[in-house]
């Protein structure tokens, strides 16, 4: 268990080594007035009304099922999250869990309300964030957040699992006779 | 409290309550399946009607089910039924057993009300099984329509009598759910310790060959269908009482622990949530709190 435990934390280390380099690298924001509405100043990334002040794209994929997207853009980056999800249970818990936070996103200042499509989760970075917190520690917490969120899902499933032997049991156990 | 109590806690407080200091009730109260009873003293303070409304009872008196409340309740079982409830009691509580222990007794199967109930067609069900071992052939399949969309179907055959659950799944996580927990039922048997419990069979979707003639059975993705197989030693005369109580609490059994695994999950994610909450938090530059006055020592606010 535990061999397999960093066995799997290697693998995990690269990928979210590369996702934290990439991030740092695009977190170089500033402030961009609109180029085509006077006194607007919005997010490029979600505007996009200009092309020329987006960057390119980056996916970083760790397989099929798990990559992260970046879109990087003058005043503001788009992060998107494609969660690891192996089964129906997975996909549905993974589903509760990031509905549940983007419920809340008002509180988690960067984290966007709705996914980018084909992703499970998405954060939108601005200029006003770097300014107002601190960058590397915003990267910190979106690694973390990658981090956990596998765990807590696996977590989440071997407990539904064992709740439903214990129930089995206990119910067979009485009508055994 | 992993598996759920036959008895309805209500009627036994309530009227243990009553039996040591008589006072005019009356109360309506439920309990699983849409079921509705009525507790009230309508005459005097000692006399107690209990009346029970239950959805299926048409079906279940054709099974028998007067026969079982004869049989446990006697003359307790009211001639007049209450308007709008399909079975009463009349409580005297002056005639109630005064040995601490028979009074507990005949408080708990007051309370089993809804449960004898319910047992008619099992009962009748087990009865076919010892006469079908002689002579052979089918017993009738017996359907109750305990809810609206949900039935029991309950079948004996020479070896063994069938009880099948049709139940329905409201919404995908439950559906996901039910899967799992219904895969552990068909898989815990695999264990030594309960090899000798009854077999069950879970199908989604198909009803099961034995009620696929039964006219009305939808067939949709959120139904599923739970079998039970009991042979003759899951309702020995000892065991019988107990099994019956189980089983027709199954449906409500398995959506109970789903509800629980749902609101655990919740509080887990709230838990996550404010740890991630409090990471996010790390990130947010300090900004200076303190105070700022004037020389005459007036604070100044921004507004």
């Amino acid at each position: 268990m535990n061999l397999q435990h960093s066995v799997m934390s290697n693998v995990l280390r690269p990928y979210l080594a590369a996702v934290r380099s990439t991030l740092t690298a695009a977190l170089t924001l500033e402030n961009f007035s609109s180029q085509v509405v006077e006194r607007h100043n919005k997010p490029e990334v979600e505007a996009g009304t200009s092309k020329e002040v987006l960057l390119n794209p980056l996916t970083i994929s760790r397989n099929e099922n798990e990559r992260v997207f970046i879109e990087p853009s003058i005043n503001s980056i788009r992060l998107s999250i494609k969660i690891k999800q192996a089964d129906e249970i997975e996909r549905i818990l993974c589903n509760k869990f990031t509905r549940f936070m983007m419920q809340r996103a008002e509180s988690f200042i960067v984290l966007r309300r709705k996914p980018v499509p084909g992703y499970d989760i998405s954060f939108l970075i601005t200029n006003t964030h770097t300014e107002t917190m601190l960058k590397h520690k915003i990267v910190d917490f979106i690694i973390q957040f990658m981090e956990e969120v596998d765990k807590e899902i696996s977590e989440m499933k071997l407990s539904l699992n064992a709740r439903a032997r214990i129930v089995a049991e206990s119910y067979l156990t009485a009508i055994q006779g | 409290m992993i598996l759920l109590e036959p008895h309805n806690v209500i009627i036994q407080t309530t009227i243990l309550e009553k039996l040591q200091k008589p006072g005019s009730l009356d109360v309506v109260f439920v309990d699983y399946d849409n079921v509705r009873f009525h507790l009230s003293t309508p005459e005097r303070k000692t006399q107690l009607l209990l009346s029970m409304n239950i959805r299926c009872w048409d079906e279940l008196v054709q099974y028998g089910a007067l026969d079982v409340l004869r049989r446990e309740y006697g003359s307790l079982l009211a001639s007049k039924v209450e308007p709008e409830y399909n079975v009463s009691l009349e409580i005297d509580l002056e005639q109630a057993p005064s040995d601490p222990e028979a009074r507990e007794a005949f408080v708990e199967s007051l309370a089993l009300l809804k449960r004898n109930a319910l047992s008619a067609p099992f009962e009748r069900g087990f009865e076919t099984q010892k006469q079908l071992e002689s002579s052979g052939g089918q017993g009738e399949l017996m359907q109750v329509h305990y809810r609206d969309e949900e039935a029991m179907y309950i079948q004996a055959a020479p070896d063994r009598v069938t009880v099948i659950f049709s139940t329905v799944f409201r919404e995908e996580t439950d559906r996901i759910f039910g899967k799992v927990f219904l895969q552990e039922f068909v898989d815990a048997r695999r264990q030594p310790s309960i090899q000798n419990a009854p077999q069950v069979l879970y199908s989604s979707r198909d009803p099961p060959l034995e009620i696929r003639h039964v006219p009305g059975l939808r067939n949709s993705e959120e139904i599923g269908y739970v079998t039970f197989v009991l042979f003759p030693r899951h309702f020995t005369k000892s065991v019988a009482p107990a099994t019956i109580s189980h089983i027709q609490l199954f449906r409500d059994y398995l959506h109970y622990h789903i509800k629980c695994s749902k609101a655990y999950m919740h509080s887990r994610m709230r838990y996550r949530v404010t740890e991630f909450q409090k990471v996010l938090n790390r990130a947010k530059t300090e900004v200076a709190t303190t105070e700022r006055k004037t020389a005459s020592g007036r604070t100044m606010v921004s507004r």
